[in-house]
């Protein structure tokens, strides 16, 4: 029983990792109907120069920044000079962004090596921490389980209850009306795609310091995102938050139970949408 | 241009047939490999040249089929004879369960295909007990039946040729078909040839399953000339690769694939010999192949040949 629970957690820790990827690529391609499957390599260089700045300062928090906006800084270079050129042709961005994360992947490798590396965490997440019925559980992944819960509701605010958010909203049901009215859809896409950016570095340096950072960790972490999309349904927030929770939840009793198929359990909900629903939970029009 | 094109075809051939002879078992082992891979590529091809739909599940049709036979015969000492079909046999029963993945379209098919062919991945990787792990299945034998035997690299790149062309000439009738026409008409307009009468979901289905078979098909050939597999085989690059190789040579062809693996493998062992960065490289081809070239090397000696064809008419 108690492990039953423990693995929940670990499940909802998980999940709340990859509702951080998740997100941007979900509302990057609702808005700019761009697939950018950089976006794990975008993880795995946050989470390196998130190391590398951990290391220096000492500083967690530094270390999310610096892994986000340094994120930030390529994502704007790869929209600008490369993505920008490829209109709405989906296989050109897959093609043109894969070789982007061959490009991150293999640079990232010859800077900081081929072996495991974890992002040092500060001393007061280092421990364990008791729940409420007698269960101990590390610290840092309750931290997490609340960084994914903040930025949700953070995400679900902006994009519900402002204008900005109105506006992305309004543009991914119809971009060219929106750009009728008057509303410079350029800087909207730039300022999504800084987000998504942002939230895929950051995601890097939050995951790194659980799951550890390794030459393939962008392609791993990369599927599971785009499950959690296809699940949830391609350009949709909430479900990329229902999708987390069901991918998180499933990997994380699949690990437990079926150690040697724990992949094979990401077929499953896969296997049921394609048979059921291939729109995924919440999906628009691809 | 028949003529000319025969002519090409007859040299090609030739320096084919003449290679072993010509050129060292380096150069013959390259040859084996881009026959092998530009045969994945062809099949990837299928589906994306004709029907439309950009495939990145393709490396586990070829890793299950050579997985298959890799074991059947070290493990269990089942003679090539049954090996070999029964590999063939598995890649085309998984391409018919991840045909399933044709009820989507767009980038929903894109990135269905890659977490299925992802879950392969991880069941090669993670299964070890039976599928050796990282360490794969080593030990191979050169295929045989009864007096039949392969005995060296040369036989088997010869056997490779023969099957090789013998694909290519199969796969021509069957783009050129009722069967291709479709596809191609379903990849120009679904919906209209939908209103036309034709089960488009059908036909989509048959060409992912027919392509499937052809990429065990290349994974069977993959794993007597590799002598051993491993799960790099069932990896995301592999599928990626692929595809890539079919764009570069000229999707939609039947030699294009195969001039494409024969650039890509190539460059590979080039790079590789004074480069550390050669996946940085190949990120580059794909960059470079997505901003300049669209329409691969066919494509380009298509305009190439229609500028010429202009010119040459122009003054008369």
């Amino acid at each position: 029983m108690t492990s039953t629970i423990l693995q929940a957690i670990n499940g909802v820790s998980l999940a709340a990792l990859l509702f951080l990827l998740a997100s941007g690529f979900t509302l990057s391609f609702g808005l700019m109907r761009v697939v950018n499957m950089a976006h794990g390599a975008y993880y795995l260089l946050g989470g390196y120069i998130g190391l590398s700045v951990a290391r220096a300062t000492g500083s967690f928090a530094l270390a999310l920044v610096a892994g986000g906006l340094a994120v930030v800084v390529l994502g704007y270079l790869v929209d600008r000079f490369l993505l920008r050129r490829t209109g709405e042709n989906h296989l050109a961005q897959v093609l043109l962004t894969v070789g982007v994360a061959f490009v991150i992947g293999d640079v990232a490798l010859r800077i900081w090596g081929g072996d495991y590396l974890k992002v040092p965490v500060p001393v007061a997440l280092r421990g364990a921490t008791e729940l409420p019925g007698g269960l101990v559980y590390p610290t840092y992944r309750l931290v997490l389980i609340a960084l994914g819960a903040a930025v949700g509701v953070l995400l679900w605010i902006l994009y519900r209850k402002t204008q900005i958010g109105a506006v992305v909203r309004a543009g991914v049901d119809d971009r060219e009306q929106v750009a009728a009215t008057g509303i410079n859809v350029d800087r909207l896409f730039v300022m999504v795609s800084a987000l998504a950016s942002f939230l895929a570095g950051m995601a890097g340096v939050a995951g790194g310091a659980f799951l550890t950072l390794y030459p393939g960790a962008e392609w791993e972490i990369l599927v599971y995102a785009l499950v959690v999309v296809i699940v949830g349904g391609l350009g949709s927030l909430g479900g990329a938050m229902i999708g987390a929770l069901i991918v998180g939840l499933l990997d994380a009793y699949g690990r437990w139970l079926l150690p040697e198929f724990s992949y094979f359990v990401l077929f499953a909900p896969m296997a049921v949408l394609l048979l059921v629903r291939p729109r995924g939970i919440a999906g628009k029009e691809a | 241009m028949g003529r000319t094109r025969a002519v090409v075809l007859a040299v090609a051939l030739a320096a084919a047939l003449v290679l072993p002879f010509a050129a060292g078992p380096f150069w013959m082992g390259l040859a084996t490999q881009m026959l092998i891979f530009g045969l994945l590529a062809l099949s990837t091809d299928l589906l994306l040249g004709h029907a439309g739909l950009f495939s990145l599940c393709h490396a586990s049709f070829f890793a299950v089929s050579a997985y298959t036979v890799a074991i059947l015969q070290v493990r269990y000492g089942v003679p090539t004879a049954l090996a070999a079909p029964a590999g063939l046999l598995l890649g085309t029963v998984l391409a018919a369960v991840f045909g399933l993945s044709v009820r989507t379209r767009g980038v929903y098919f894109i990135l269905v295909t890659l977490a299925l062919g992802y879950v392969i991945w991880g069941v090669a990787h993670r299964w070890s007990s039976f599928t050796g792990g990282d360490n794969g299945v080593t030990n191979v034998p050169f295929p045989g039946a009864g007096p039949l035997a392969i005995v060296s690299h040369t036989q088997y790149y010869y056997l490779v040729l023969a099957i090789v062309a013998i694909c290519m000439l199969g796969y021509r009738v069957l783009v050129r078909s009722p069967f291709g026409l479709t596809l191609r008409g379903i990849k120009a307009s679904e919906s209209r040839m939908r209103s036309l009468g034709y089960r488009t979901g059908v036909h989509l289905y048959a060409a992912f399953v027919l392509s499937g078979a052809l990429a065990s098909f290349a994974g069977v050939l993959y794993v007597y000339y590799n002598r051993f597999v491993n799960p790099v085989s069932a990896s995301f690059p592999i599928s990626v690769e692929a595809v890539l190789m079919a764009i570069i040579g000229g999707s939609g062809t039947v030699i294009g694939p195969f001039l494409g693996s024969g650039i890509i493998l190539g460059l590979r062992n080039w790079v590789s010999s004074f480069f550390e960065l050669y996946a940085a490289v190949l990120g580059i081809v794909f960059i470079a192949t997505v901003l300049w070239a669209p329409a691969g090397i066919m494509g380009i000696a298509g305009q190439l040949r229609a500028r010429l064809g202009r010119t040459r008419t122009a003054p008369a």
